[in-house]
């Protein structure tokens, strides 16, 4: 996912969002832009009430943004407009089946409204899952419920996946299940996935860029191997008054005593030798995870937000 | 737009609303029945459970068809399919309408049958006035639904249609003419019957035309 457009065609992105705007009462979220390569695996992390889901329900043409433009495989999304969404799989946690209704019932009427629908492959997805298509939807657990819905969504053949929270409140197991058959769809390398989540162990196996969202707005983008390499933690020891150097994406994370804990959004090798001054003594220069990124990116966000 | 997606949305929510429609399919013929029944305290029975059935389907229907898509959050399921604002509308407040319609034109038509079997025409007039009324109130109750997606204010206009029921009759009751028309057994229309009926039509058409406006005009879907 990039949060610059970089010249691409609307041919080679899967999903461009520019400027896109929508106020509620409460919410705002504010000149999203990014676009997704077709064939990639894009991650949209953020705490609860970020703005995934919204953003998610504009790109599916279910909510209409107030500005911006919107399009997904090269159509533009309204919600007058259906065309696009024979291709696209969109689930979503506040997504729900019919409670009286039987998952075959759901397989046979679905069915009949994309001509793509693969029975073998969704008869797999049954054993797989350890569903009956006799179920009636009222009787399924939560694992069970998602997992027919993403059922739904794989044996349609669609090109892009918007998958909203999809593992939210499963237990490993079934987290696992899904995960392994959404791998499975990776392999696929036409197909497009946009996952959200606001954990980020979620996302960290299977998406090749990420997008953290917080309290409306994008605040940072990049694929997930420049994100840990350009983050880093560094440990050092230095008097209690003493103040760090102006360096570009450094953020004092936690200081005890004169043990200092500094993060970097742009480390360089450059970066320790700055740091030298007489009373510093540098004790490590660690790796982030993807999580202490994360928060360490919304706390940033707020903070400049404040100020 | 799209008439196969529409057919699809349209016989899906005619299969998920069978037990309802079958229920007052019944429970209409039933008391249409006992309205047919030559005793005065039984059909006097009949002709109010008639209304009953009438008024209940209709809420009944618009909840489960219409309010129940928002609350227990299948519209966000049914939307995800390639489905566009317009066909949803169109398929949604078509199979409303004809669930309702099934049990009050069979109803209708059982009553009026009855009268010129029995040789009580002249009821034809009165019996039209109060089936369009509950027809009308209906399609207040499905505008109401559409706009504020709100069960409570679904309720509340059943209740001001209940109570604009009572004071139809209480008119019809009081006019000379129609008082006439009803012991006689000559089909007849009077003059206020058919003030009424226009009225009601009327109505019956705005009421159809703001809620397809409102429901293809919506920005957020969910």
């Amino acid at each position: 996912m990039t949060t610059e457009l970089d010249g691409l065609t609307g041919t080679e992105l899967a999903v461009s969002m520019i400027d896109v705007s929508k106020s509620y009462k409460h919410f705002k979220l504010r000149n999203i832009h990014f676009s997704v390569e077709r064939g990639t695996v894009a991650g949209l992390i953020g705490p609860n009430g970020a703005g995934k889901s919204t953003t998610m329900r504009i790109l599916m043409g279910l909510v209409q943004p107030d500005t911006g433009t919107v399009s997904a495989l090269g159509k533009t999304i309204s919600s007058r407009e259906a065309a696009a969404k024979q291709d696209i799989g969109y689930f979503s946690d506040d997504m729900r089946l019919y409670k009286p209704e039987s998952i075959g019932w759901h397989m046979q009427f679905v069915r009949s409204l994309y001509p793509r629908w693969d029975d073998t492959y969704a008869t797999q997805l049954l054993k797989r899952f350890g569903l009956i298509d006799e179920q009636v939807v009222k009787g399924l657990s939560h694992g069970q419920r998602v997992k027919a819905m993403l059922l739904l969504i794989f044996a349609r053949r669609p090109k892009l996946l918007i998958l909203d929270e999809p593992t939210n409140g499963l237990d490993p197991v079934a987290k696992h299940e899904i995960l392994t058959e959404l791998m499975r769809v990776v392999e696929d390398d036409s197909r497009t996935i946009l996952y959200s989540s606001h954990n980020t162990q979620d996302v960290e196996q299977i998406r090749d860029s990420i997008t953290f969202i917080d309290r409306g707005q994008v605040i940072a983008s990049s694929n997930r191997d420049e994100f840990l390499e350009k983050w880093k933690r560094i440990k050092l020891h230095a008097p209690e008054e003493w103040s760090a150097p102006v360096v570009e994406g450094l953020r004092l994370e936690s200081r005890h005593r004169n043990l200092h804990v500094l993060s970097f959004s742009q480390f360089s090798d450059q970066v320790p030798a700055r740091l030298h001054e007489p009373g510093v003594v540098i004790e490590a220069v660690e790796p982030m995870t993807l999580e202490e990124i994360f928060v360490s990116s919304v706390m940033r966000g707020r903070e400049g937000s404040q100020s | 737009m799209n008439l196969q997606a529409i057919r699809i949305l349209f016989l899906k929510d005619l299969f998920l609303s069978r037990r309802q429609l079958f229920a007052y399919f019944a429970a209409g013929m039933a008391a249409s029945a006992l309205v047919c029944i030559p005793n005065t305290t039984l059909s006097f029975v009949g002709f109010i459970l008639v209304i009953t059935v009438a008024i209940a389907a209709g809420i009944h229907l618009i909840g489960t068809l219409m309010l129940a898509e928002t609350t227990d959050q299948t519209r966000l399921f049914v939307m995800s399919l390639p489905i566009s604002l317009l066909d949803y509308s169109i398929s949604k407040i078509s199979v409303v309408l004809t669930t309702y319609l099934i049990p009050w034109t069979a109803m209708f038509a059982c009553l009026v049958i009855a009268m010129f079997v029995g040789d009580k025409q002249g009821n034809v007039a009165v019996t039209s006035a109060i089936f369009f009324f509950l027809l009308c109130s209906f399609m207040l109750q499905l505008v109401t639904a559409v706009v504020s997606e709100s069960v409570g204010w679904t309720i509340c206009v059943m209740v001001g249609g209940n109570v604009c029921l009572n004071v139809l009759l209480m008119k019809l009751h009081a006019d000379e003419e129609v008082t006439e028309v009803v012991k006689s057994n000559v089909l007849s229309w009077p003059s206020i019957v058919l003030q009424i009926i226009g009225i009601e039509l009327l109505v019956i058409a705005v009421a159809l035309a703001t809620a397809f406006l409102f429901q293809t005009r919506k920005q957020d879907l969910v």
